[in-house]
């Protein structure tokens, strides 16, 4: 076990290296979620008390339109440079390389909402205060069950030949518990809910997590076997 | 001179039949009318059912998907395939009858109530299915995406149903606990096994004319082949 978890942190270091050194993923991640706030925030007419009704939705649906990218982003990198193949016939448990890849995928996620949401702050005219904290637990765990199927079908996804269209097509019908969860959640920290069915939400989306990570780690050997 | 495999087959195809026209007349003549709904509650006779064959039918590509990725036979990936068209066939009756029902009693043919902003959901995950079938690159490599999603489909269907739930609470509009009585439930009883006994013959022929259609390219595969390699006299051999 301590040498699987060594593969995973390995994999996850070399990760956070080469995105550390280039910044191909993190930068047009949260650029993609400020111009997808724009373009909401166009959209619904610059409404100043947009924050809690509308605001949750319009945040979640942009980290869902940048978590695909970088998603896919994961996995195109290492099959462009060959990394994948060479991952792949390396004595590994591919369970540790999903297991990898996912935290990568997580690490980044929550790193580009750490990034967006000032942003959103200011943009929706949301009121400061110290229960926005509690925003910091329900961005992580909306992004963890995001990034443990999200990298599921990236790998699939990744050597097909249509496999821009075919990425949405895999996960955004299945990203929809989700997404109505995270934004119940965001609103209701945001105040337009009960702050107290927060904890319920939350326990909610650890279950998704467990869920879509244990099938996950149940068909990884066969997205894996080329 | 018919096969052991064909008899049954008719059969199922002719208890269909008078199933389903048993069905027609219960529900139109036998089942009492529901006083409060009047004529729209006969639509239960069909909307139910259509529910039920849907559910069964994305079951058998979960099921079927697994078999595929386990054995690895395409006949498995056809059933799964043949078991989702079917799905969203009879998802679309659901999706369809709903508001027609609706429209009535509810005032309005769409709200987004829990249980059919979940088939809709259903509907829209496995009309995607269909595409990435559709849209993948090499056979065998669609199949297996193919099957990988058909399995975290069908795990995300509760998922769906709980957070569709909290989503639309206050949206809770379908009938919680429905007192049939025991001509309705009859009639009920008799429509289910209509659909589901239609369900699994179309999903049977559905799967026999996809296993024609792979025989035949491989007949036209040999023969193209025999063609290429056709040695005729005097080609300075």
């Amino acid at each position: 076990m301590t040498g699987w978890w060594s593969t995973v942190m390995a994999i996850l270091a070399r990760d956070v290296l080469s995105e550390w050194r280039t910044r191909e993923r993190l930068g047009p991640m949260a650029f993609l979620v400020l111009l997808t706030l724009l373009v909401f925030s166009f959209a619904f007419g610059g409404e100043g008390g947009a924050g809690t009704h509308t605001g949750p939705g319009v945040l979640w649906s942009s980290f869902v339109l940048a978590s695909l990218f970088g998603f896919a982003w994961s996995f195109v990198e290492e099959r462009e440079n060959g990394c994948l193949e060479a991952l792949l016939l390396a004595p590994i448990d591919r369970g540790a390389l999903y297991v990898a890849k996912m935290l990568g995928n997580l690490l980044f996620l929550v790193g580009v909402q750490v990034l967006a949401l000032p942003v959103f702050a200011v943009l929706f005219n949301v009121e400061p205060g110290w229960h926005l904290l509690l925003l910091v637990p329900v961005c992580a765990l909306g992004a963890a069950p995001l990034s443990a199927v999200g990298t599921l079908f990236a790998a699939l996804a990744s050597d097909q030949r249509a496999r821009e269209l075919v990425l949405p097509l895999l996960l955004l019908p299945l990203m929809m518990p989700v997404l109505i969860t995270a934004v119940a959640a965001t609103r209701a920290v945001l105040g337009a809910g009960e702050v107290r069915d927060c904890a319920h939400l939350l326990a909610m989306l650890a279950v998704f997590w467990l869920v879509f990570a244990a099938v996950s780690l149940m068909l990884i050997d066969v997205v894996f076997d080329r | 001179m018919r096969t052991a495999d064909e008899r049954v087959w008719a059969g199922v195809l002719w208890a269909s039949v008078f199933l389903g026209l048993a069905a027609v007349w219960m529900a139109l003549q036998y089942a009492p009318g529901e006083p409060h709904m009047g004529l729209a509650q006969r639509i239960l006779y069909v909307h139910v059912p259509a529910a039920v064959a849907a559910l069964l039918a994305f079951a058998t590509v979960f099921l079927a998907s697994i078999a595929y990725l386990r054995a690895g036979r395409p006949c498995w990936d056809h059933l799964a395939a043949a078991a989702a068209e079917l799905g969203i066939v009879f998802s679309a009756v659901v999706l369809v009858t709903g508001p027609i029902w609706a429209r009535p009693i509810w005032g309005a043919f769409w709200r987004w109530e829990p249980r059919l902003t979940s088939m809709l959901l259903l509907f829209a995950t496995y009309v995607a299915y269909l595409m990435i079938r559709r849209y993948g690159s090499h056979p065998s490599q669609m199949r297996r995406t193919a099957a990988v999603f058909g399995i975290v489909a069908f795990a995300n269907i509760p998922l769906v149903y709980y957070s569709v739930r909290l989503w639309a609470a206050g949206q809770q509009l379908h009938p919680q606990r429905v007192d049939l009585c025991q001509q309705m439930r009859v009639a009920l009883g008799v429509a289910t096994a209509a659909f589901v006994l239609l369900f699994f013959l179309l999903l049977h022929l559905d799967v026999r004319l996809r296993l024609f259609d792979d025989a035949l390219a491989e007949l036209e595969d040999d023969s193209s082949l025999n063609q290429t390699t056709k040695v005729e006299p005097g080609d300075g051999i």
